[in-house]
């Protein structure tokens, strides 16, 4: 029998082509009745979506295990936070997911919109419908249909794997999902400016926020992810290279570099036809995202293979989409031309433009590395892998000089420099990243990688702190304001300066925690109650753990735990007793492996990160034997991890100062001029 | 029963919603709106906030003085031939423009125009300047004011 939810479904397919042909024809004849309906449309879509969604999540609360979906990644016994997730637990309901949440955002632009901006708007309803058909288009007919029923009610679920049972990792998938649906706004309106011909930089000032805001998800879902890895994987890592965090990892490193070069465009009118590529290149990677994270290609090419029929609509739409985009941009072609040109190597302009290059040489690098194994596996039929060192020795070095461009590209002239611009503004931080490069040498701290990232990241670093400086004390002079308040109006006159800003101290810090991991210390030792193993610190202190013991308990199929064993070390750091760290193995009902939960004692320093590998004797230390209490212990120490948390949470800040919306448009303009006009005489006295 | 009822209820909402606007012919503009920014507009914006960005530089330090004049005399005179443009595409098309950005842009003209060019060497000099930056003639307007 079929559900509201499933016709829903149903419903919105017409309704969403619908829209999308509407889109197109209102826009071509401007027929306004048109355009209204089709912007009706994506409301109606949205609702309807909606409908569905709460169809799945009702089936989940209510046990419903006659479909497929909710009996393979729920049971009785789960707790109800991870039934409601249990929409975006599997493919099926991410699919549906990733549809509701672009008909969310599809409505907030189309309301936001319905007053202004009119003349993109038709193609804007059009190109969105048409994203939003072809995911129900997957739903309905890819075999991914979540509410598909089987021959049979089970009496019980299979329940969720449980190392997705983390808070982190329930929240890491919506958080990416969010980012990456949401940059199908900007893609709407590149679009709609190709086929309206509006090809100024205007596509990008409407959408700027987007951008930003999809930006700010992808970021902080990446770092969730890390988070997670870190927590819950329980090997001490938070990146491995694996397709998944790469899925993820590649529409950011597009999205950082449309960022950057779209500053271009607006301050220089050049690089309009890379920017539109950039923003169809990174449409198309949140959709690759979804496709080799959902469609069963990453777990085995082979099994892929039998399921053709969603990856013939995934590759069907991304071609398409490709053509079709290319087909714009050079019928545009000439419309796209650069108004400006690039004077000087040496320029805030060639520093963006290199940025951009640096960017995609990454993007492209990953991408390789990602699906080569795929296309190895596909045509020879071995399993090849690319691992880790191939990525490391690409990104790192591609990774410095980003790092370091964040400190040029500030206080680098637009235009060209000149050779006193260069010598007045990059002597200081060029001088404090020599010291701490000495520094660090003297400190025996010379792992060469760490020792280059050290000194960029206090390059860049001493370079962001003058510009805060200067500009606040500049403006504390002419305004005769005290400087904490010049340095509020200085950032927020211009957010998106500053707001900048402080994204790149948020990068130095992910950077300066990356780095840490050069110095990353790893023992192990085999363990029976009352012995100790020494750890030392690369900061020279020592460790002193002493294994306690372990204890058992043994659940009764509560959250499908059957049992958990918890070896319990005391931590003794020079002497001073710092409590206790716990590590355990726990068994559930619903996986055949054992799962193992680490024991982290985080500082800003470093991280003391105890894993327990194994058990000599299971059976024994469960049914208390107290010789059978041996384990193997692996520690763990890793220098400056918290520094990428709270360099996640810096980023989001400064994105957050980028986004906060400003003044009115019009008057800020006009008190530019005037303020212009305020500056000079200031100036002239200053001069004197 | 109550599926079926539902399902109707949904159906119908959904069509009626759409199809009322060409039922009914309720239209959407699909015009600029008077406060938006044309091409022209935007361009001349952009040439303004470059120009405030080169004299952010300049106060703050980062730009010395000869970089500064350079750039600073680049940037008006594209500043001014965005707000010419700007301006006979108003007097061509739109001849009820606001007042009020008139005389904005009035008072930025005179702004870029007042004490510019040096009467002896031609340099574009700061507005309220007494001595041309160049070459030290003093200039017309700074003498009068």
């Amino acid at each position: 029998m079929i559900t509201l939810g499933e016709f829903a479904l149903w419903v919105a397919l017409p309704v969403a082509a619908w829209g999308m042909v509407l889109g197109f024809a209102g826009g071509r004849s401007q027929r306004g009745d048109l355009v209204l309906s089709a912007e009706r449309s994506i409301y109606a879509v949205f609702f309807l979506l909606v409908l569905a969604a709460a169809g799945v999540m009702n089936a989940f609360l209510t046990d419903q295990f006659q479909y497929w979906y909710v009996a393979s990644y729920s049971n009785r016994e789960l707790e109800l936070f991870y039934k409601i997730t249990g929409l975006w637990a599997g493919q099926r309901g991410s699919l549906l997911f990733w549809a509701l949440l672009l008909g969310f955002f599809s409505s907030i632009a189309v309301f936001g919109n319905r007053k202004k901006h009119r003349e993109f708007m038709p193609y804007v309803a059009a190109v969105l419908q048409a994203v939003l058909l072809f995911f129900i288009v997957v739903l309905l007919f890819a075999n991914v249909n979540p509410f598909e029923q089987l021959a049979f009610t089970p009496a019980n679920g299979q329940g969720l794997n449980p190392q997705l049972q983390n808070y982190w990792m329930t929240i890491h998938p919506p958080t990416l999902y969010l980012g990456f649906t949401a940059f199908t706004i900007p893609f709407a309106f590149a679009v709609a400016a190709l086929l309206n011909g509006r090809l100024d930089a205007r596509w990008i000032q409407l959408t700027r926020r987007w951008i930003l805001t999809s930006w700010l998800f992808l970021s902080v879902g990446i770092i969730f992810g890390m988070r997670w890895a870190y927590l819950e994987l329980g090997w001490g890592g938070y990146w491995f290279w694996d397709p998944v965090e790469n899925a993820s990892l590649l529409p950011w490193l597009t999205a950082t570099a449309f960022l950057h070069s779209i500053q271009i465009q607006e301050t220089r009118g050049m690089l309009k036809v890379w920017n539109m590529s950039l923003v169809l290149m990174t449409f198309l990677l949140t959709i690759f995202a979804t496709f080799l994270t959902r469609s069963g290609l990453i777990e085995s090419v082979h099994s892929f293979a039998e399921e053709l029929t969603i990856a013939f609509i995934f590759l069907g739409f991304m071609g398409s989409v490709l053509a079709g985009c290319i087909v714009l941009i050079l019928y545009r072609l000439p419309k796209l031309r650069s108004e400006n040109r690039i004077e000087s190597f040496l320029s805030r302009e060639s520093a963006f433009l290199f940025n951009n290059l640096m960017l995609i040489g990454a993007a492209f690098a990953v991408f390789w590395g990602t699906i080569f194994p795929l296309v190895a596996e596909a045509v020879t039929g071995e399993k090849i892998s690319v691992g880790p060192p191939f990525f490391e020795k690409v990104n790192f070095p591609i990774g410095l000089v980003l790092l370091a461009l964040a400190g040029i590209g500030p206080v680098i002239a637009w235009r060209r420099a000149s050779k006193r611009n260069l010598q007045k503004n990059f002597f200081l931080p060029t001088a404090i990243g020599l010291v701490v490069a000495i520094g660090l040498w003297i400190a025996n701290a010379r792992h060469p990688l760490a020792l280059i990232t050290w000194s960029i990241c206090a390059f860049v670093t001493a370079v962001i702190a003058i510009e805060f400086w200067k500009g606040t004390r500049a403006r504390a002079r002419i305004e005769g304001e005290g400087h904490v308040l010049a340095l509020f109006h200085l950032v927020s006159r211009n957010r998106r300066r500053w707001g900048g800003y402080v994204v790149h101290i948020g990068m130095v810090m992910l950077y300066f925690g990356f780095a840490g991991s050069a110095y990353n210390v790893d023992e192990r030792a085999h363990l029976s109650p009352g012995e100790m193993i020494q750890v030392a610190s690369p900061f020279g202190h020592v460790y002193d753990l002493t294994y306690e013991g372990i204890s058992v308990s043994v659940g009764r199929g509560q959250r499908n735990l059957m049992w958990q064993a918890i070896a319990t070390v005391s931590v003794v750091r020079e002497g001073k007793s710092l409590g206790i760290l716990t590590t355990e193995k726990r068994q559930y009902v619903t996986a055949d492996n054992l799962m193992t939960e680490v024991g982290v004692r985080s500082t800003v320093q470093e991280d003391l990160y105890l894993i327990l590998s194994a058990m000599d004797d299971v059976n024994g230390a469960l049914s208390a034997d107290s010789d059978a209490q041996g384990i193997d212990l692996q520690v763990l120490i890793k220098p400056f991890v918290r520094w990428i948390w709270y360099g996640g949470l810096m980023l989001t800040g400064g994105t957050i100062i980028a986004l906060w919306p400003s003044v009115d448009k019009k008057r800020l303009a006009l008190e530019e001029a005037t303020d212009e006009q305020e500056a000079e005489p200031a100036l002239a006295g200053a001069g004197d | 029963m109550t599926l079926l009822i539902g399902a109707l209820l949904v159906s119908a909402a959904v069509v009626l919603f759409i199809l009322q606007p060409i039922v009914k012919g309720l239209h959407a503009s699909l015009d600029r709106d008077e406060d938006e920014l044309t091409d022209t507009e935007a361009r001349k914006r952009v040439a303004l906030l470059a120009l405030r960005d080169v004299e952010y530089d300049y106060l703050a330090g980062k730009l010395d003085e000869e970089d500064y004049r350079a750039l600073k005399s680049e940037l008006t005179a594209e500043a001014l031939a965005a707000l010419e443009a700007d301006e006979a595409v108003r007097d061509g098309s739109d001849a009820t423009a606001e007042e009020d950005l008139e005389a904005e842009i009035a008072q930025i003209r005179a702004g870029l125009n007042s004490g510019d060019a040096c009467a002896a060497c031609g340099f574009a000099n700061e507005p309220g300047s007494r001595f041309c930056s160049s070459c030290g003639t003093s200039v017309g307007a700074g003498v009068a004011g």
